[in-house]
């Protein structure tokens, strides 16, 4: 048995509001931001509504040309910024110390500084609503459409500081994230007996941490360019800021990617009884995977003439050998397996198969041949939200329902569950799907009005009703939590028997995480070998053959 | 920690290959400049790591710690210097009220936090003390 640490000397408590706010225990620190990125998510998900509803018909009039360029702005950039990216580093933060058996995360006043000023950019972007003028330049802001003579007005330069603290406060949280997990593992806790998750964590906080200050650089940058300060001058400034957007846009995808498929993996392995199949090519393809996806902005830019195409395509395209692994990873757990499909398990089974559908579209987009013809069409915008919502928001809730019982010691329901599931099912392909063909056909995005082309109006309208089925699931989870909260019923240390050190204390969690010695870590998954161990001396005593 | 350097030097290799390999196709400045960013944030990290400890490069498991550990439970001046940051930024947008503000803060809470640090660690000595 080892224990998470020698001793440990605790400090004052402050109680309330205020003891919640100045909170530095992990714990805390996660689920206060995961509870304001979920906030942030009803107020892009409400954009998004009033979005499909002017495009509910050829010629909408919802909203003006203007308000739509706002809607798009700022729910792209309240999902990316305020919603799926913290939501990825909160989980982090909350669980990473718990599978690592560690007491506490490394820095927490840094973590909590972190927090805080994450916080203070959501609200100064958000406050452009205030003045009647915000963001509405794309979650990009390119130059020179967001410069001070195209995009004049205090909204913009609000969206541009709330990016800069935005990202800076999560910077600031992933690298406590990476100190945790290089220097805190509880003893036996080898890098290679880190739970998936934790993997998937680890990925993403390195990104994160080589790749945000990029976007910080660049918004700096953009905030003095439209003060007058010529920063970006003529066709090579505009490609020299796309390239340092993307250096930092597309790794950001993967890092609001790998956690939710750490917690589908966890999922997967818990529900189907099973080790994860493959773990050490399931680490190498992960550390492969981060990588290359460091080295693929540029696909992003393959129309803009200024980039070399045939590098971007190599390693775009090569990005499918580690997503392989993971997806035979993911079938090998599957099979043999004692599978029990409950909510979680369901929601990261639809993460894998919906998500396959974004990857494959992405092999299209990574293609500059078919790029030229899709660029700036409905089909990307289908690509990522395959990827994003139906990928990542599906690993999300298969996260939810995993860990809620940790979290709170109440189960959520299963039948509200298996509701909120089948909703968001439909409804994500309900609105998504169609955009494919939308895309194809030449539907160009970022328009309030589209032509009275055969079948885009019946096509548009699935999309809107789709929307609306989105919201109604939203709405079923929101009940169940509600319902799940006020009516508990108790979850106990371990409801579903699971494999990693978070499931060996109590629930919720003490406040330095374990207040007993932790099991005997001997690979990624200890709780699952103690209990195989205790099945090989029954079987033993009975004296029957293993 | 042992092995903390390991992932971080294992990652910066791939970045570095991946970044050569952008440099020989490309030759593009910006975009190598940038991956040299990357690399010198991970391999500088590994490299901090590791002069703060030798273990940082060992394989195996991590041992059981000596000495005891003092987490602290709240940190108002943490959350003092995250709104002064905020304040500092919102300044820049509405005025240099509000920059003085959050400078004035910062440095008020940055003295806080030094405190509470020393605080943390005089627990930590005396625990010590009182173990041996």
């Amino acid at each position: 048995m080892s224990t998470a640490t020698s001793s440990v000397v605790r400090a004052r408590r402050i109680p309330g509001w205020l003891g919640i706010a100045t909170s530095t225990d992990h714990k805390r620190i996660g689920l206060n931001l995961g509870i304001l990125s979920l906030l942030f998510f009803l107020v892009g998900g409400v954009l998004a509504l009033l979005m499909r509803a002017q495009l509910a018909s050829p010629n909408g009039h919802v909203v003006s040309d203007n308000t739509y360029a706002e809607l798009f702005t700022m729910h792209g950039s309240t999902m990316i910024y305020l919603f799926v990216t913290p939501m990825a580093i909160a989980m982090a933060m909350y669980l990473v110390p718990l599978q690592i058996g560690a007491v506490s995360i490394a820095g927490p006043r840094i973590a909590l500084t972190g927090f805080w000023i994450w916080l203070c950019g959501g609200l100064v972007m958000q406050s452009g609503w205030l003045t009647g003028d915000p963001g509405r330049d794309g979650w990009f802001s390119y130059i020179p459409l967001s410069d001070s003579t195209n995009t004049p007005g205090v909204g913009q330069d609000m969206w541009v500081v709330g990016v800069i603290l935005a990202a800076a406060g999560l910077f600031v949280m992933a690298a406590c994230v990476v100190g945790t997990i290089l220097r805190h593992r509880a003893p036996g806790m080898s890098l290679m007996r880190m739970p998936v998750f934790t993997w998937t964590a680890l990925v993403s906080v390195l990104m994160t941490v080589g790749s945000f200050p990029v976007l910080i650089l660049v918004m700096v940058l953009l905030y003095i360019e439209r003060q007058g300060g010529h920063i970006f001058i003529g066709f090579n400034g505009a490609i020299d800021y796309q390239d340092l957007f993307w250096f930092f846009g597309h790794p950001v995808v993967y890092v609001m990617f790998f956690p939710y498929l750490g917690a589908a993996a966890e999922a997967i392995a818990v529900s189907a009884h099973k080790r994860w199949f493959g773990y050490t090519f399931f680490v190498a393809s992960m550390m492969l995977f981060s990588a290359l996806s460091m080295s693929v902005w540029g696909h992003h830019m393959f129309t803009t003439g200024g980039v070399t195409n045939e590098y971007f395509a190599f390693t775009s395209t090569a990005l499918v050998v580690p997503a392989g692994i993971e997806y035979f990873d993911m079938v090998a757990t599957l099979i043999g397996g004692a599978i029990v499909l409950r909510t979680s398990m369901l929601f990261a089974l639809g993460f894998f198969v919906q998500f396959l559908i974004g990857g494959l579209s992405g092999i299209f987009t990574g293609s500059p041949a078919l790029d030229y013809h899709v660029n700036d069409s409905y089909f990307v915008i289908a690509h990522f939200h395959y990827t994003l919502f139906a990928g990542s928001v599906f690993g999300f809730f298969a996260g939810v329902y995993h860990w809620f019982p940790k979290v709170t010691g109440a189960r959520l329901r299963e039948s509200l569950g298996k509701l909120h599931f089948v909703l968001l099912a439909i409804g994500t392909n309900m609105t998504f799907f169609p955009m494919f063909i939308l895309g194809q056909e030449g539907m160009t995005r970022r328009i309030s009005r589209y032509p009275t082309h055969p079948g885009w109006a019946t096509l548009n309208r699935i999309e809107t009703a789709g929307s609306v089925v989105i919201a109604l699931a939203i709405a079923s989870f929101l009940a169940n939590m509600w319902v799940s909260l006020r009516r508990r019923e108790s979850a106990g240390e371990d409801p579903w028997l699971g494999h990693t050190l978070e499931w060996a204390t109590s629930s919720p969690p003490p406040a330095h995480n374990f207040d007993r010695p932790l099991p005997p870590i001997t690979s990624y998954a200890p709780l699952l070998d103690l209990r195989e161990a205790a099945e090989d001396r029954a079987r033993a005593g009975r004296g029957t053959p293993s | 920690m042992s092995g903390g350097a390991i992932p971080l030097l294992a990652w910066g290799a791939l970045l570095v290959v991946l970044g050569a390999i952008n440099w020989i196709w490309t030759g593009d400045a910006i975009q190598v400049e940038t991956f040299a960013f990357a690399v010198l944030v991970i391999i500088g990290s590994a490299g901090a790591l590791v002069l703060m400890s030798r273990q940082a490069l060992r394989h195996g498991p991590p041992q059981p710690r000596g000495d005891p550990e003092a987490v602290p439970q709240v940190s108002v001046a943490a959350v003092v210097a995250g709104l002064s940051v905020g304040s500092i930024a919102f300044g820049f947008v509405f005025g240099a009220f509000f920059t003085l503000f959050g400078f004035g803060m910062l440095v008020a809470s940055l003295g806080r936090l030094a405190i509470e640090v020393r605080a943390q660690r005089r627990s930590e000595r005396s625990l010590k003390e009182g173990r041996s």
